[in-house]
């Protein structure tokens, strides 16, 4: 650049000056109402939509999809796009270091590329075409990125209008802009600016009709993340439930396991005590849940062995929950010490949802579940409860008290019809004893025929005549 | 009275010179477009001072990282609002600082005699993406984790020193304490000295040539 265009273009810089305006106050001014405008704009984010909960890191979790923030989205969906063309898509290198390196490189040296003075936009319809299509694709790409390229049933079709819309349009407009300004070169800037937005309408376009044919993504059933300290002592009493009572019993005061194959009649210490509590802090508790004990025959339970199996935030719940429950020296929350069901009334009848549910999720589930010893009885379910099983005709009869549930959770095992010395049922749960008021409950639910919901089991519900006092109080004591 | 104590510290500090070197100055017609440099100063200032309440409660170890974060979200008194000043600053300022460089692009502001101030902005523009990209791994949860697996895995398909750069990011061949130890470590002191050394910079210049004018037809 000569001394007279610097000169020229400081004269001109000079006369917008004349005519401007002050720094203080009117530039400051502006800047100022800006950043209220954010600074207000933060708080409001913050307050009404604020950081979603994730679960804690597991890497053994291998299942996991990964996803980058979401500004680096449009480079992953690009690699995406990238990876589908032939040969050339197979060196990674190109699309992750090549290309965005080469498009740093170009807007790095911007100033030392677009040498000419010229700063009016029609004496630019190059570089703002070009800066125009980059960011319409960085967009698009960003809005494409959840969607797959090869749809469910095979279909690679989504695939080719994701590289339609983010690659081909894009890359092929860029080229004939440059063959434009380049090769005839008294081509003028509208229609520069004219191709550059038809391109950007077809672009936008394809990725309208990729949107419209993707699955719609269905709401994954993530294990939910519990924040507070009474949450996730609730849902370290659920995990416990159902994957420790089997072996270690709702009590965690269990000595020999019974009713678990490959591991009958197996010796164990009780982990509800100081032994267990006092010498192993929270992470080597969770170790010891998460690799197991080979040499004490307690199974790893994380997901290093097993991918189904839990993650290091549901470790973490069911540690807390040990540790509020038994652990002396830590004291439960009193929110946390709620009832496992509402107190039932003189003649109130208990309904499956309200009451039954709870009790059989904290003291059924861990056995009575698919692939477990259970003479198939599985009970994850109502409808489960009511006809599975291999005694299904005799396990719950509404109404009869010799129902074999009945029988067994007030501690009389079922004796063999075949063979009367062994026994067909044991008593239930086979290591410890329902509490009074569970038993109660379970009596009052299939002695009224077994109610669904709330409803139905007010329905059944006998109001006792007001005569009768307080004499048959139920029993309302609170299972921790 | 106070004439006098203004006096004395005028005197010493320069008040009068620097109002009219730094704020008294002639400026082209202003443009709200160019108030998008100030409000990524404003958003790096915010960041700022929300990043160091964070780091009082914060541990940067694999162990402590996500109940630190849970505590902070939940037993801190108004933690909540730093971490989401915080979180949403971060995407906010990403978006800022983007589209302040798109402006600067298609008014040409980076012409003579400004071509530093633009080297130096695209520098302010790379830092603050890795700002995010180192800040997002401190949660130290699932989405986190994986982001910077695949992240640094990117960084590791460069030809030839693809391996090394893998393992100076990560610590070591896999991710562990070490990368959360060196993310923390950039993501408080490297990147934010380098930020804040740029920023300076940048505004000396804006201040040595002015703000750049809204072209017109003649230029």
């Amino acid at each position: 650049m000569d001394d007279e265009t610097k000169q020229k273009i400081k004269e001109r810089y000079q006369r917008q000056v004349n005519r401007g305006e002050r720094f203080w106050p009117d530039s400051i001014f502006k800047d100022l109402i800006v950043s209220l405008a954010i600074f207000t704009l933060l708080i409001l984010l913050a307050t009404f939509i604020g950081v979603a909960s994730e679960p804690k890191a597991d890497p053994s979790d291998t299942s996991y999809i990964p996803r980058p923030e979401w500004y680096f989205l449009f480079l992953f969906k690009f690699l995406a796009i990238y990876g589908q063309i032939p040969v050339l898509g197979k060196i990674e290198w190109i699309a992750t270091v090549l290309v965005p390196g080469i498009a740093m490189l170009v807007l790095t040296l911007l100033p030392f590329i677009d040498r000419t003075p010229n700063r009016y936009y029609t004496k630019r319809a190059l570089p703002i075409s070009i800066m125009a299509l980059v960011v319409v694709d960085i967009i698009l790409l960003t809005l494409m990125a959840d969607v797959p390229t090869v749809s469910e049933n095979g279909s690679k079709l989504v695939g080719w209008l994701q590289a339609v819309a983010g690659l081909a349009i894009p890359g092929l407009t860029m080229i004939a802009l440059f063959l434009m300004a380049f090769a005839f070169k008294n081509i003028s800037a509208k229609t520069m600016f004219w191709m550059t937005a038809i391109a950007s309408v077809l672009m936008i376009g394809f990725t309208g009709s990729v949107l419209a044919i993707a699955p719609k993504p269905t709401a994954t059933a993530e294990g939910t993340v519990a924040t507070t300290l009474v949450d996730q002592i609730f849902a370290g009493q659920d995990l416990y439930s159902v994957n420790c009572t089997e072996c270690h019993g709702d009590d965690g005061k269990v000595t020999k396991i019974e009713g678990v194959k490959g591991l009958e009649g197996k010796e164990i210490p009780p982990i509800n005590g100081h032994d267990v509590l006092y010498t192993l802090d929270d992470a080597s508790l969770a170790e010891v849940i998460a690799y197991g004990r080979p040499d004490a025959g307690m199974n790893p339970f994380g997901k290093t062995y097993n991918p189904a199996g839990l993650s290091k935030s549901e470790i973490d719940y069911i540690v807390i929950f040990m540790r509020y429950t038994w652990d002396d020296r830590f004291e439960m929350p009193a929110e946390a010490l709620k009832p496992l069901f509402p107190p039932l009334a003189e003649g109130e009848v208990p309904s499956y949802d309200v009451h039954i549910q709870p009790i059989v999720k904290r003291y059924c589930l861990a056995c009575h579940r698919a692939g477990k010893e259970n003479n198939n009885f599985l009970m994850d379910s109502y409808e489960n409860i009511l006809s599975t099983g291999d005694n299904k005709d005799k396990d719950i009869i509404a109404g009869d008290p010799n129902s074999y549930f009945l029988q067994v959770i007030q501690g009389h095992a079922i004796p063999d019809p075949k063979d009367p010395t062994k026994t067909l049922i044991r008593t239930m749960p086979p290591n410890s004893q329902l509490k009074p008021n569970i038993v109660d409950a379970l009596i009052r639910w299939i002695m009224a025929g077994m109610p669904r919901t709330a409803e139905d089991a007010a329905k059944l519900t006998v109001t006792p005549a007001p005569a009768t006092g307080p004499a048959g109080t139920p029993s309302v004591t609170p299972t921790p | 009275m106070w004439k006098k104590i203004f006096d004395w510290l005028d005197e010493r500090l320069g008040l009068v010179d620097l109002y009219k070197n730094l704020l008294d100055r002639p400026e082209p017609q202003g443009n709200w477009w160019n108030t998008l440099g100030s409000a990524s100063l404003f958003l790096f200032i915010m960041q700022a001072v929300t990043g160091i309440f964070l780091t009082v409660y914060y541990t940067p170890s694999p162990d402590h990282a996500y109940d630190s974060i849970n505590y902070i979200m939940n037993g801190v008194a108004f933690g909540w609002l730093i971490r989401g000043i915080h979180h949403w600053g971060a995407t906010l300022m990403v978006i800022v600082v983007f589209v302040h460089m798109l402006r600067v692009f298609f008014t040409a502001s980076f012409k003579y005699p400004r071509e530093m101030t633009w080297l130096i902005g695209v520098g302010l523009f790379l830092l603050t993406l890795g700002m995010g990209f180192t800040g997002y791994l401190l949660p130290w949860n699932q989405k986190s984790y994986w982001a910077t697996t695949v992240g640094t895995q990117i960084a590791g398909t460069v030809p030839f020193l693809g391996d090394f750069i893998l393992k100076a990011l990560r610590g070591g061949s896999n991710l562990s304490a070490l990368t959360l130890q060196r993310f923390f470590a950039a993501h408080i002191w490297m990147l934010p000295a380098a930020l804040a050394g740029l920023i300076g910079a940048h505004l000396y210049l804006i201040i040595k040539h002015g703000e750049s004018h809204f072209p017109t037809k003649d230029d």
